[in-house]
């Protein structure tokens, strides 16, 4: 039997990072008894250790909510989960798909930000019903009226009658539950066409295989059906459909308008990429739901195993996290400093932070990451063209003809106190300028186009920095420009550590040079032998420091009473050592490969 | 060899950079505890009756505080209870600022034929500064008390401002007061000491600076007749320190007293560091200690390798053979190809080269497992 469609309402939540989305996720759930206070983690949505940690969605959960309605009416509710982050976009824009509205949450103290305009709009080119909400009234600095004005002067949605709630507290909760249900239009679609299901997110169980989540458009499915994928053109058995509670409940059938799960056994991930439409096999719609796009990776950095006996743990690690993660791309990698690793590639520098920390974490290996880096186009002078990910494969400098690189749109949100320490950053970041626009008094919007490659550098700390953490920022890629790019090599002791080569615009060798070699200077820990640090191009040293050989290592004093402490002492240096990686005769902590990236400001 | 070391936990007043277990405030103790002192070495004496003793070292603290009577007492409870060998080197440590020459009688009647000076600089206002008790004069005051004794000087490198020439003037104090051994220690600021906020702030030399010292205190003490034969300690020929070399060689010690180690029959354990748990424990017919280990395998090897690579002499792999079973040259293989550049091996004998004696933690621990 299926559910009126008339009584489903499927929506999504969108805010700003911070502005309160997973707290006011929980509260609905709570409030419509998915979850009894008492037995609610914080947070409920956010699975992952990581997330918590870090306040943000990955992996998106779908909710199945009952609500009691003033009308007397019960209504299901299917709230589902975005990620907040921009490197997500993708995956945020196929969770829209699935929904008729969104609620969109606006802090009351910080009105509109960056992702709170990227989400709106990728919500209503999605043509869903935005029902905003002004949220943390509970803080004593909270302007309703004000950040109401906003919403309606930026994105011209409606919002004086905007539920103004506290998440937190729970005030006013209530409320958005009503207006869910007036406002978000009930779904359409018709049961008894052939089946349209959008795979929003996927993810693999080791008993029923992946599990499809779905918005079902058209159609109805069920157990024993015989489906397929369009863009992998596979088919499957359907063992289960079910829906969120927010376990996986099984059901009989899912029908048009409905949000739920399909298993069918389905033994790879890759297919049933996010985006891609399950139809019958036997009673195919004509066509797939458009929007279909791979998810690209666009950073990209070697991963070795700090122990370089550990290559098989780290291939398992990288296979299982591949496992729930198809937009992670790898690929076997090997470095003559290194050894044997794996060239990986991310959505963003968010993915790639959370992937390696999960490496760490889950799997107990302590890792090397190089420098990231992005896909550089190499036109050569024989006519033929090649995607470079990693430095130390870049043709030598007489074979290459031009290069290209890839470039983002970007969105910076600030105060207008921070236009200029903000322009200067950009004009610096080889940026070009694009617009600006005056949301209100408070808040600008500069566009600008930059480089993909200075963005993956410091960046974000840049521009936190400069801001005092006002501004916010937002891109997407925008296509490839030719550009005058070099290879930097570190050469360590004489030895090129081609680990820590990295591609950069020819103005900004000398600078990075001699900054990595700062850093590594500081990096490196003074050994038995003076170790020169060089920054090269093209052979030619353009950078120059030096390790001094220590002077002083031993223990003063050793005695009978000592000996005991004193070999404590020298197994703790032990460990140390343990840490660091020998690069020819150098020996390297792991910490020094990713340091040369955290260089403080050009100020 | 074996030695016995005997701890006397009194001083008058701490130095800045002392984290050893001394009291100044339970001085007025002193009786009671040398009462305890003499029953635990009678306890350990009935344990130990079938080994042989060479050396007695007499370490505080500030052993040359409390009553000499004390001291005497103490050897005479050692001899009585221990197989003394007859020439037994036997050392007492004395503080500048608290000998006479009544002391110095009855350390002799006793048997003491060595003493320990804590010096450490040659200048009152850095010897003011480490809140030292005595002078430059009082040294030079007590060596004269000790004249025609045999005695060495503790020298401290790595204090406030201290310059090479002050280090050598030091030095030149200490040659010229007739001492015939000399140790020269860096400053070690440990957590807990008041110098410790001096190194945090940046005010005591860096370890550059210290090493540079280090270089002028060796060059010197080599130029007038010391050699170095360990790390820190240097001696006119046949003056080296029996006792301390027993350590180096890993060779078996008994301690009494408040925070006193031993290491017998391959177990290291050591005495608590409150002078009242130890009391207690004694009167309680208890020894009093507080930690033991068995120390066994891979943790003996590097024991011995690294005692053995702070002396000038080095180890010997024949010993190591015979003592752990093993082959050195084989096991340690690795370590040795890598190290090569600053070790001299010869197949019997492996020592870290002298420009290299400095810096020898990272050399040692390429032989840890």
């Amino acid at each position: 039997m299926s559910i009126d469609k008339k009584k489903i309402r499927n929506f999504c939540i969108v805010a700003h990072i911070d502005h309160g989305k997973s707290t006011l996720a929980d509260r609905l759930m709570e409030k419509t008894g998915q979850v009894s206070e008492r037995d609610m983690e914080e947070q409920l949505l956010d699975s992952m250790d990581l997330e918590k940690e870090r306040g943000i969605t990955i992996k998106l959960t779908p909710v199945r909510m009952f609500y009691k309605a003033k009308d007397g009416e019960e209504y299901v509710f299917n709230l589902i989960d975005t990620p907040g982050h921009v490197d997500f976009t993708y995956e945020v824009s196929r969770s829209l798909k699935a929904c008729e509205g969104a609620i969109l949450i606006v802090d009351a103290t910080q009105g509109v930000q960056a992702q709170t305009l990227a989400n709106a709009y990728l919500a209503i080119d999605n043509d869903l019903e935005i029902m905003p909400v002004i949220n943390k009234m509970d803080l004593p600095s909270a302007m309703p009226d004000e950040v109401a004005d906003e919403i309606e002067e930026i994105l011209g949605i409606e919002a004086h009658d905007a539920p103004r709630i506290s998440a937190k507290s729970g005030l006013n909760v209530e409320e958005v539950l009503e207006q869910v249900v007036h406002k978000i239009p009930a779904p359409q679609g018709d049961d008894n066409a052939p089946l349209k299901a959008l795979i929003f997110d996927s993810y693999y169980d080791n008993f029923k295989g992946v599990i499809c989540f779905v918005r079902i458009m058209d159609g109805t499915v069920k157990v024993g059906d015989r489906i397929k994928t369009f863009m992998s053109n596979k088919q499957f058995d359907v063992t289960e459909v079910g829906v969120f509670s927010p376990n996986l409940t099984p059901k009989e059938s899912l029908t048009a308008g409905e949000v739920g799960y399909i298993a069918a056994s389905i033994k790879s991930i890759e297919d049933t990429a996010v985006g891609d439409t399950i139809t019958n096999a036997t009673n195919p719609a004509p066509a797939p739901l458009d929007g279909y796009k791979k998810a690209l990776p666009m950073v990209f950095s070697g991963v070795f195993p700090l122990d370089g006996s550990k290559f098989d743990d780290l291939k398992d690690a990288l296979l299982k996290l591949k496992l729930n993660d198809a937009a992670l791309s790898i690929e076997p990698d090997n470095s003559a400093a290194l050894g044997f690793g794996f060239r990986c590639g991310f959505l963003g520098l968010l993915h790639m932070d959370v992937i390696q920390e999960r490496i760490e974490r889950e799997f107990d290996l302590d890792i090397i990451t190089t420098a990231p880096s992005v896909s550089y186009k190499v036109y050569k002078t024989d006519g033929t063209e090649l995607t470079v990910e990693n430095p130390s494969r870049l043709p030598p400098v007489t074979e290459i003809d031009y290069m290209e690189e890839p470039m983002i749109k970007a969105s910076i949100f600030t105060p207008p106190d921070y236009i200029g320490p903000i322009m200067e950053l950009c004009q610096f970041k080889r940026g070009e300028y694009k617009d600006m626009v005056y949301l209100d008094s408070r808040r600008v919007e500069l566009k600008y186009i930059l480089p993909l490659n200075e963005i993956i550098y410091d960046f974000f700390d840049s521009l936190k920095s400069r801001t005092k953490g006002y501004a916010s920022f937002d891109y997407e890629p925008c296509g490839y420009q030719k550009s005058d790019l070099v290879k930097l090599d570190m050469l360590l002791n004489g030895d090129v550590c081609d680990a820590l080569s990295i591609i950069v615009h020819k103005d900004k060798a000398y600078e990075r040079g001699r900054k990595i070699a700062e850093k590594l200077k500081d990096a490196i820990p003074r050994q038995m032998f003076e170790i020169p640090i060089q920054a090269a191009v093209g052979g030619k040293v353009i950078a120059r420091e030096t390790v001094k050989a220590f002077r002083k290592d031993v223990l003063a004093k050793c005695y009978g009473g000592d000996v005991t402490r004193k070999k404590k002492l020298l197994e703790k240096q032990k460990e140390g050592k343990k840490k660091m990686r020998s690069i020819g005769t150098v020996e390297i902590p792991s910490e020094a490969f990713i340091s040369i990236l955290k260089t403080d400001n050009e100020d | 060899m074996s030695g016995i070391y005997v701890h006397v936990p009194f001083c008058k007043s701490k130095c800045t950079y002392c984290d050893f277990a001394s009291y100044p405030e339970k001085l007025a103790k002193a009786e009671s505890y040398f009462a305890c002192l003499y029953r635990e070495i009678k306890g350990r004496g009935m344990q130990l009756k079938d080994k042989v003793f060479d050396t007695v070292y007499i370490g505080g603290g500030t052993p040359s505080i409390v009553d000499a009577d004390l001291i005497v007492g103490t050897l005479r409870q050692i001899r009585n209870c221990f197989n003394l060998t007859k020439n037994a080197e036997i050392t007492i440590e004395i503080n500048p600022g608290t000998i006479t020459e009544e002391k110095v009688k009855k350390y002799k009647s006793v048997g003491i034929n060595r003493f320990s000076i804590g010096l450490q600089t040659g200048f009152n206002d850095q010897l003011e500064r480490l809140n030292r008790i005595h002078t430059a004069k009082d040294f030079l005051l007590c060596t004269n008390l000790l004249k025609g004794e045999n005695y060495s000087a503790d020298v401290l490198i790595g204090l406030h401002d201290q310059t090479a020439e002050q280090v050598q003037k030091t030095l030149q104090l200490a040659i010229a007061g007739g001492v015939s051994h000399v140790s020269v220690y860096a400053l070690t600021p440990e957590v807990g000491t008041p110098i410790y906020s001096d190194y945090l702030n940046g005010l005591l030399p860096s370890d550059d600076e210290t090493a540079e010292l280090y270089e002028t205190a060796k060059n010197y003490l080599k130029e007038n007749g010391f050699e170095m034969y360990e790390v820190s300690n240097f001696a006119k020929k046949g003056y080296e320190s029996k006792h301390n070399m027993n350590y180096w060689e890993r060779g078996e010690y008994i301690g009494v007293g408040v925070s006193a180690s031993s290491f017998i029959d391959g177990r290291r354990f050591t005495n608590s560091y409150s002078v009242e748990e130890y009391m207690n424990a004694i009167i309680l017919n208890k020894f009093p200690e507080i930690s033991s280990e068995k120390i066994e395998g891979e943790d003996a090897e590097f024991e011995f390798i690294m005692l053995a690579l702070r002396t000038k002499k080095g180890m010997s792999v024949t010993k190591f053979n015979a003592l752990f079973g093993e082959d050195f040259a084989k096991k340690y293989a690795k370590a040795l190809q890598k190290e090569a550049k600053y070790i001299d091996f010869d197949g019997e004998t492996l020592k870290i080269k002298e420009e290299y004696m400095y810096v020898q933690n990272s050399i040692i621990t390429e032989f840890m497992n």
